[in-house]
């Protein structure tokens, strides 16, 4: 009967029972209930309602009831009849290959335990049905059933019986009424329905409902497209041939060729009509394309396309919409009114970051292109993202622009960036044999270091972090070398501008060493040489020509010291030579959004080192120094090492403490100009699928021929690319296919007679590698490669020949984790011979095994 | 083999119960922690639970993992609305969420969390005795955002030092901040910096609109002095109006 709240009584619960239960403990379901004995209660009343209501969102009963069995004054018992779901205790799936049956019960989670209701039962069907329809399975057939189980209290056995039936594929598609547009033209515009050939195995032929009717207005766009905007399809059939193959026939009508007539702009004032006809770019007379026009008011396929729509919403009109109107048409000639409401100029309001749970706000604000009190413009929208993917400290792939709050009347808008952290540090620590003893390596790179806390306890969880710099420590020792080096790096120093400052300090030490009658490495601590080199630079972004250019300078200086050590670097083993050079970079870089795997934008960097050219000014004559080393030389290579005249052995080594001082004199203060260029662009073929195109060329030249050129700073090509252990600032260039810079020209020491690779002093390389991401999640990003290289190297101007290239091809594999930088393995196929001397036809297959170089 | 690790491994409940009630009583969270993890659900539905569940609560939040203490006070809150401990775990849950709030300058997500926790703990229960602390804690949380805020205000600022059109934003944000927290003790702060970014910003503006941007600065000037006659910026401040009157003396002149 009807009983209204109103007329609800007071009562105390004087007690609760609970029947009709079958695997649950009263108990249980009277705690669960939130009543208790001797509270007050209304009847009727909403706690009662609200109990049932409790117990039914639980999904586990199929029927719950409250009545009251007696009442003894004020006190009332109330009993609660349930009826328990059964619950599922196993399933049998028929007609699947056994190890899918796996998967479909993950698919559908029918797992043991779970309630059976009626909505499980159908959408288990249904998502089954529609799984093998999906797959071309257009007669798949899934009953279940299920049946009580006597093994549990209150369960149920569940079987699903699936008939696959067969496979049905398209036969043929024919079309009917179409003469403008032939039958092929029509085919291919059904991008997803395609009827069956034997030769198309990357596209089966499948029916599937959802995908043919989008197709078909896809047809209909492809008429609208050439000016046939009255197209239309009459009807689609199916035939089915047999179990196997269906016919599609499809009758359009394709009505009138169209051209667009006068085309007006209603309501603009911030845009003259000019402006606004500039960017539409349809003129007056050209075929009627309903698709063009639509993609030039707002292209939905291009966030930043050049259509209408950006052009309002770049520049402040967060609120305007444009409306093309077909205001008359003269026989075949349509014009058009385009109705702009331009809306209140917007400008941002609040802008705020969540999600920084680790980098600082400043962090992140000085990096966002949307700020308070600017005008609206999804270009700058677009550009901050990109800008925080760069930084790397957040997964590029979830930054989200929020827009809040925004209020036409007012003209304001907030915008919320929801942000993930990404861990970006990385720590190297190995050991291991090599040059004939142990090598350990600790190598630890924070990149989102705060330096200002290192003092400060509280801040190592596990290390202070949160101002975005960069302090990368890295030593490693051996009984034979040790290095050491720091790098610190603060984006903006100051805070103030984005001026990089750049700090490293490194120094080598390689000892002499000899074998003692044991075999074993013995070091000699009074012999050796070390290079200690200290380097700075600043880096500033420029508004000119364009905001994505940077310009750097850094000045470096190396002292290279001596004991009576001939590391081949030098012809002389004792004393100094010192090194100061300034570096002038120029580059642009626009590639993104992910700085893992950009898909579009370039990467330019041209940079410029040399050192002062001293021998101008230090009034030393080179050219004597330079006869006097040819003499000596000369002299030396006459006389040969393993003369056995006496008097010739004595000249031997005069001649040679000779040289020493002479070469010492020559490189005592090394000058070299040496000039880089290289260049990155990064083009989107086809959906996630990449072309990145690089080309880079480096010069090594001297100011003074006496001089010549310093066997420093050198370019080795060839192979992996990866710059491992190397004193003499060489330039390492990959290029797979050939072993580890044997690209690298010969030359002959005058002395010995021997060649010797002691490095390129002009090289030049291509490249055209095509990407495809597998994987783009934080935690891991995956992507394939295959590869063509062609570049070589040459010892002088004179030998250079940009057309004499050694080429290769090849595949390879990119993993980049966060924890572990980049790791990575190519194949590839060196088609020309190799530098070495002597080396005839294709140098054939090298693997190369990618660690850590970044890009 | 201690006592501890046998009963760990035991399957029974009832002496887990009892020995995770005894390492409670002695102050030895840790391993009551660990004790209750293993009985909690054995407990769901029992008239034990509740207190179970508010010790297992309890644990966390003395152990200081304030994330998995908040989240239990606040299901031992869902599950017992009517227990008597009800008033503790409620503020015991905001207090986690209190601890678990970063520094000003990280997201503020969990001081929103802690904040809409404490104030709605200070609404009902404002006879209570964790009162006064909750109100000390609400406070420090609302001007740590009030910070956070103009922190990012004052960089605009900074910026707009050497990128003038930021100033603007600088302004907006300054200004943004006034209307958004009323009784925030950075207003002072914020009224000053506002001048600055304003004053700097009329400096370096074209011609054209000079001149109302010099007077928007004296505005921003007579705005701090007329609420702070006796303002810490002072002398910083009347520099600055100094500047401005100067450039506008010229307007007067001129015309």
């Amino acid at each position: 009967q009807e009983t209204s709240f109103e007329d609800g009584k007071k009562y105390i619960l004087g007690g609760l029972t609970v029947t009709g239960l079958q695997s649950y403990n009263e108990q249980t379901v009277v705690t669960y209930t939130g009543l208790r004995v001797g509270q007050p209660i209304t009847i009727p009343g909403d706690e009662i309602s609200a109990v049932i209501k409790k117990l039914w969102s639980l999904e586990l009963f199929s029927n719950v009831d409250m009545f009251y069995t007696k009442i003894e004054g004020d006190k009332i018992f109330l009993e609660l009849n349930i009826t328990e779901r059964p619950t599922l205790s196993k399933v049998t799936v028929f007609g699947v290959k056994k190890r899918k049956v796996e998967d479909i019960i993950n698919d559908t989670d029918l797992k043991k335990g779970k309630k059976i209701t009626e909505s499980l039962i159908a959408n288990t069907k249904n998502y089954l049905q529609n799984k093998y329809k999906k797959q071309g399975y257009l007669n798949a057939k899934v009953t279940i059933a299920t049946a009580a189980d006597t093994t549990g209290t209150n369960t149920q056995s569940m079987v699903v019986n699936v008939k696959k039936g067969d496979k049905v594929k398209i036969r043929d598609i024919v079309f009917e009424g179409n003469e403008k547009l032939s039958d092929k033209r029509l085919a291919k515009s059904l991008k997803n329905t395609k009827k069956k050939k034997l030769y198309r195995f990357w596209k089966k032929s499948k029916y599937i409902e959802d995908d043919y009717k989008e197709d078909l207005s896809s047809l209909v766009d492809a008429y609208a497209e050439r000016g046939y905007r009255d197209a239309r399809i009459l009807s689609d059939t199916f035939v089915k041939v047999n179990d196997k193959n269906i016919d599609l026939k499809i009758t359009v009508e394709e009505g009138d060729k169209y051209y667009f007539g006068d085309i007006n702009f209603v309501g603009n004032s911030v845009y003259t009509d000019r402006q606004l006809s500039q960017v539409l770019g349809i003129r007056k007379g050209a075929t009627y394309n309903g698709v063009l026009l639509k993609e030039r008011i707002a292209d939905d396929s291009k966030p930043d396309g050049q259509d209408l729509t950006n052009l309002y919403q770049n520049n402040g009109y967060l609120f305007s919409s444009i409306n093309p109107v077909e205001v008359s048409a003269v026989n075949d000639t349509i014009n058009f009114e385009i109705r702009i409401i331009e809306g209140k100029e917007t400008f941002l309001n609040h802008v705020t970051v969540t999600g920084n749970d680790k980098t600082n706000d400043h962090v992140v604000f000085r990096e966002l292109r949307t700020r308070p009190g600017q005008r609206y413009s999804k270009d700058n929208i677009v550009r901050s993202i990109r800008e925080l993917g760069q930084l790397g400290f957040f997964d590029a792939e979830q930054i989200v622009p929020d827009i809040i709050n925004p209020d036409p009347n007012a003209g304001t808008v907030d915008i919320n960036y929801s942000l993930v952290e990404a861990g970006s540090s990385q720590i190297e620590l190995q050991g291991g044999f090599g040059g004939g003893g142990f090598i350990g390596t600790l190598g630890l790179s924070f990149s989102n270091f705060s330096l200002k806390n290192i003092f400060n306890g509280e801040a190592y969880k596990p290390v202070p972090m949160g101002d975005g710099q960069t302090m990368a420590l890295r030593l490693q020792a051996s009984r034979t070398f040790r290095v050491y080096s720091l790098n610190f790096s603060e984006p903006w120093l100051g805070g103030k501008k984005p001026v990089r400052f750049n700090l490293s300090l490194s120094r080598t030490q390689q000892f002499a060493t000899s074998f003692d009658d044991r075999g074993r490495i013995d070091r000699d601590p009074d012999r050796g040489f070390s290079i200690t080199g200290i380097s700075t630079g600043l880096a500033k972004r420029v508004q000119w020509p364009d905001d994505y250019f940077t310009i750097s300078h850094s000045l470096s200086y190396q002292l290279y010291q001596f004991d009576d050590f001939n590391n081949g670097l030098f012809n002389f083993g004792n004393g100094s030579s010192n090194s100061l050079s300034y570096t002038l970079g120029i580059s642009r870089s626009s590639q993104g959004p992910n700085r893992i795997f950009p898909l579009s934008g370039s990467n330019f960097e041209v940079t410029a080192k040399f050192t002062p050219p001293y021998s101008l000014f230090r009034g030393k004559d080179f050219k004597q120094i330079r006869e006097d080393i040819d003499e000596a030389t000369d002299r030396l290579f006459e006389i040969g090492p393993n003369s056995t005249s006496p008097s010739e052995q004595i000249e031997f080594v005069e001649l040679s403490d000779e040289l020493e001082r002479l070469e010492e004199e020559r490189f005592k203060l090394l000058e070299f100009y040496k000039i880089k260029f290289k260049g990155d662009w990064y083009t989107q073929l086809v959906g996630k699928l990449v072309l990145r195109t690089n080309a880079e060329l480096g010069f090594l030249g001297s100011y003074n021929n006496d001089i010549g050129d310093v066997p420093f700073e050198r370019f080795f090509v060839g192979g992996d690319g990866l710059g491992n252990f190397t004193l003499d600032g060489r330039d390492i260039i990959q290029l797979r296919g050939y072993e580890n810079s044997s690209l690298t020209p010969f030359s002959t020491n005058p002395i010995t007679g021997n060649q010797e690779r002691d490095g390129g002093t002009i090289y030049n390389k291509f490249s055209l590698e095509l990407r495809y991401p597998l994987t783009l999640k934080p935690s891991a990003s995956i992507y394939a490669l295959s590869f063509l290289e062609a570049g070589n190297a040459f010892n002088n101007f004179n030998e250079y020949n940009p057309f004499e290239l050694k080429r290769s091809a090849g595949v390879g594999i990119r993993i980049f984790m966060p924890a572990f930088g980049l790791l990575g393995i190519d194949f590839g196929y060196g088609f020309d011979s190799d530098a070495t001397p002597g080396a005839v036809g294709p140098n054939g297959w090298e693997t190369h095994f990618i660690i850590g170089q970044q890009f | 083999c201690s006592e501890y690790q046998k009963v760990l491994k035991n399957e029974e409940v009832k002496p887990k119960y009892d020995l995770a009630q005894k390492f409670y009583d002695e102050g030895d969270f840790k391993r009551a922690n660990r004790l209750y993890e293993q009985i909690v659900p054995k407990y769901v539905g029992k008239p034990q639970g509740e207190r179970v569940m508010f010790f297992f609560a309890n644990t966390y939040f003395q152990l200081e993992d304030y994330y998995l203490s908040g989240y239990q006070f606040e299901r031992f809150i869902k599950s017992y609305p009517k227990s008597d401990k009800i008033q503790e775990a409620t503020f015991l849950g905001a207090k986690s969420y209190y601890e678990l709030s970063p520094r000003y300058s990280l997201d503020q997500t969990d001081t929103d969390k802690a904040l809409t926790k404490l104030q709605s703990f200070i609404n009902t229960y404002p006879d209570s005795e964790y009162f006064e602390e909750s109100n000390t804690m609400a406070k420090e949380l609302t001007s740590k955002k009030e910070k956070k805020q103009i922190e990012i205000a004052k960089q605009f600022n900074k910026l707009g030092q050497f990128n003038y059109p930021i100033l603007v934003s600088a302004i907006t944000a300054f200004d943004n901040f006034i209307s958004d927290n009323p009784g925030s003790i950075y207003r002072e702060e914020a009224l000053y910096y506002r001048i600055e970014s304003a004053t700097s910003l009329a400096l370096n503006s074209t011609e054209n609109r000079k001149k109302e941007r010099l007077e928007e600065a004296l505005d921003s000037y007579n705005t701090l002095l007329r609420y702070y006659p006796e303002t810490e910026y002072k002398k910083k401040a009347d520099d600055l109006a100094k500047k401005v009157q100067g450039e506008l003396a010229q307007y007067s002149e001129s015309k």
